[in-house]
């Protein structure tokens, strides 16, 4: 087994990282708050050609949303290359070439009432905490079968759920009547939710490290009682155990992304895992480093409740920490070894 | 980034297969959650599987075979501590002689100290640590224990304490105080010391899991040849640094998979006591099982650096984290035997009291060592860069 990144690794992670640096900075993400078409340009002269990566090694497409993560990128590229492209793929479907040349937009319509993405889709007349389904071109639609019906969006009633994260917008959508929706094999259906899944989990890692490194940071500068409040230990130990939970959620990600590459066994189980470690991770970090920034840490100005935002919507997007747990748990007990 | 080793790693490890299937003792092979508590505190089919392990080259891979090893690469030594671990088979049950004294003695120790090496690493010479003193724990600088030159002699007055197997060994390497008038940490020398010299005493410890293995050790006006000064007069605090670094990138294996192992004999347990479908219990389990797994994965990830050269302080990320799981999941052994969780008498646990000897154990590996809380100083300062407090 072998962590280290090819050059080919190292340079698609650096021109992520400068890329969305450059051109995603907290200003737009706040701007998107009050008017989402802010991102368009982003997506239209730069993003629409990194969405291949839905299409191919999953670590790639990791180490890219990890970057993504990390700036809090608002707009469609999750949606379309981490959901849409692969189900389409999964599918077969005719237009997966196209999305996959940046030429078409999209996003997954799979949890009910119960806001939960499983591969028995409910049969409810909803679909719930589908993200941006009024700014993407097509809508998949998971029925009960399960089966899936990709549908122009503009042929849907989507209504926005207001939410705790204003970076990924979620909407609330009508089933309609007459779908005639294409049947998708249950383990099919489930390896794109575990891919999105791992996906979700690296954007999580990008989020939890601003918020260790921007904790970090601070406590070196803030100076309280004529010392910087990173000496005190209080804080400090804070901090490691801050940076603990992210490395390990990183290292499962890119676990749970080579198994995917791999085509190994354990890959549902790695699934699971990176979710739930990033989650708590995530949880962790953010409400360390408000604490860590004390007042100005709880002011709207204060970037930290962006990224707040954003870790805590994550962690309940695509199954909670808990949920995860319970879906390993299931694999664990009951005569599977472990390994 | 990929999953697979090499077909050349994985022959490595096939021969090491072969090898443990050949030569294993059936006493090793039950993991080494059971080695302590009263039992003879070294016993002879482990002196006797460590010098075979040394005979075969298995002892320390990287090492050439006059050394017990077989000159392998970093990646074959994880793949070799992997195998052990993953088995739960130990090499030694004196970390000490092989992991610290016999690489310090090779790296600091003049031609006749060097010579000494291999004996230690073999096991036919018990060596025990002395380090810590009552007031030098994580304040390890600040030990007292005096060695004052006399002629060609040094004559050293003073007490270790929590001396691990100083009741079986037969040599000390010990750290002394050469120099009371500089800074602390630059007064302190490195002597090997014969445990039977006139005017050592060493008392035993009975220590919380009931067993005797560490022990006090007391110095009055015992007389050590010159000769016996490891690496330069004052400058033992060089030593102390460098051991262990030999095999840093791979420490961690053995705590991971011991916590693999303890994962995989909870969920037994709890299947055996009818437990495994209580929603508690299985949150917990799960939980557990992710605790190990991104563990392992992040040791394999610092390993990457590690064999590319860097020499990473986030191995004490590993120390820290393994010790503190391993408590906590003998915890949670103890707990899924409900009321028999108090009980250590074999006709009512499960396996031996496996699960409350294993917390102690686990209580033990986040104090010896340097202690979680030293660990956690260690990585705010060199991994976080944070100031000093
Ligand atoms: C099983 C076992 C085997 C051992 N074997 C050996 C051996 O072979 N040779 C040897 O030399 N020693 C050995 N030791 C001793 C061990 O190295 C020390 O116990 C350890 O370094 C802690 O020192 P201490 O016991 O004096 O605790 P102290 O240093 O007094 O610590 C007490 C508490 O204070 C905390 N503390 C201390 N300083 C700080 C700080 N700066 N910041 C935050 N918290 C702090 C500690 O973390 C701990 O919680 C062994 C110990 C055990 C348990």
């Amino acid at each position: 087994m072998d962590f280290t990144l090819t050059d080919e690794q190292e340079l698609l992670r650096a021109t992520a990282r400068s890329l969305l640096g450059n051109e995603c900075p907290s200003t737009l993400v706040r701007a998107h708050w009050e008017d989402p078409s802010v991102v368009e340009p982003l997506w239209e002269t730069h993003l629409r050609e990194w969405v291949a990566l839905g299409d191919g090694p999953l670590v790639d497409h990791c180490l890219f949303l990890e970057e993504a993560g990390h700036v809090l990128l608002p707009g469609p590229y999750f949606a379309t290359s981490a959901l849409f492209l692969p189900l389409l793929r999964a599918l077969g479907h005719p237009s997966a070439d196209v999305v996959a040349a940046g030429g078409l937009s999209g996003t997954v319509a799979l949890a009910g009432l119960d806001g939960l993405w499983t591969t028995e889709p409910s049969p409810d007349p909803v679909r719930r905490f589908v993200p941006e389904a009024d700014r993407v071109d097509q809508v998949a639609l998971v029925l009960p079968g399960p089966a899936v019906a990709v549908l122009p969006a503009s042929s849907l009633t989507a209504r926005p759920m207001e939410t705790l994260d204003s970076t990924r917008r979620l909407f609330e959508v009508e089933v309609p009547a007459d779908v005639d929706p294409q049947p998708i094999s249950p383990e099919a259906l489930a390896a794109v939710l575990d891919r999105a899944t791992v996906a979700l989990a690296a954007e999580m890692v990008g989020t939890t490290r601003w918020l260790v490194s921007t904790s970090v940071q601070y406590s070196k500068e803030r100076v309280q009682f004529d010392r910087p409040i990173g000496s005190f230990q209080g804080l400090q130990f804070k901090m490691v155990d801050m940076s603990l939970d992210h490395e390990r959620a990183a290292a499962a990600v890119y676990y749970a992304a080579m198994t995917f590459d791999a085509g190994d066994p354990d890959r549902q189980r790695a699934a699971h895992v990176a979710k739930a470690a990033a989650g708590t991770a995530a949880k962790r970090a953010a409400k360390d480093a408000v604490q860590i920034h004390g007042g100005i840490g709880y002011t709207w100005e204060s970037d930290v409740h962006l990224f707040l935002r954003r870790a805590y919507a994550s962690e309940y997007l695509l199954g909670p920490s808990d949920w995860h747990h319970d879906r390993l748990a299931d694999l664990l007990l009951g005569g599977s070894s472990l390994r | 980034m990929r999953l697979a080793w090499d077909p050349t790693d994985e022959a490595f490890r096939e021969e090491l297969r072969a090898f443990i299937d050949a030569h294993c003792p059936p006493q090793a092979r039950v993991g080494k959650d059971f080695l302590g508590g009263d039992d003879e505190i070294i016993p002879d089919w482990a002196r006797e599987w460590q010098a075979t392990l040394f005979d075969h080259g298995w002892m320390i891979p990287g090492y050439p075979p006059e050394l017990g090893g077989r000159n392998a690469t970093p990646v074959q030594t994880l793949i070799y501590l992997e195998e052990l671990a993953r088995q739960g088979i130990p090499r030694s049950v004196h970390f000490g002689g092989y992991a610290i004294v016999g690489p310090s003695l090779l790296e600091f120790g003049n031609d006749e100290q060097k010579a000494m090496a291999p004996a230690a690493i073999r096991g036919d010479t018990v060596w025990c640590v002395g380090m810590s003193e009552p007031d030098a724990g994580s304040d390890l600088a600040n030990l007292q224990t005096r060695a004052v030159l006399d002629g060609d002699s040094f004559i050293v007055n003073g007490q270790k304490v929590w001396t691990s197997y100083a009741t079986v060994a037969q040599k000390c390497f010990c750290y002394v105080r050469t120099n009371p008038n500089v800074p602390k940490h630059k007064g302190i020398s490195v002597l090997i010391i014969d445990l039977d010299t006139p005017g050592v005493d060493v008392r035993p410890l009975r220590q919380i899991s009931g067993g005797s293995e560490f022990a006090e050790v007391f110095f009055t006006d015992v007389v050590v040849p010159a000769s016996n000064l490891v690496g330069e007069l004052d400058n033992g605090w060089r030593i102390t640094m460098g051991s262990l670094a030999h095999e840093r990138g791979g420490l961690w294996v053995e705590g991971v998979f011991g916590c693999q192992r303890a994962v995989e004999g909870l969920v037994a347990l709890a299947e055996r006591r009818g437990l495994a479908g209580d929603p508690a219990v299985r949150r917990r389990l799960a939980a557990a099982y992710e605790r190990v797994a991104t563990l392992k994965a992040l040791g394999y990830k610092g390993f990457a650096g590690f064999a590319q050269g860097s020499s990473a302080p986030e191995h004490s990320y590993m120390k820290l984290a393994t010790a503190e799981l391993r408590r906590e999941l003998f915890e949670l052994g103890m707990d899924l035997q409900g009321p028999f969780g108090a009980v250590v008498e074999p006709a009512f646990t499960e396996e031996r009291a496996r699960w409350q000897q294993g917390f102690f154990v686990g209580l033990a590996a986040n104090i010896g060592g340097g202690t979680s809380e030293i660990q956690r100083n260690t990585v705010a300062t060199r991994v976080l860069g944070l100031p000093k407090g």
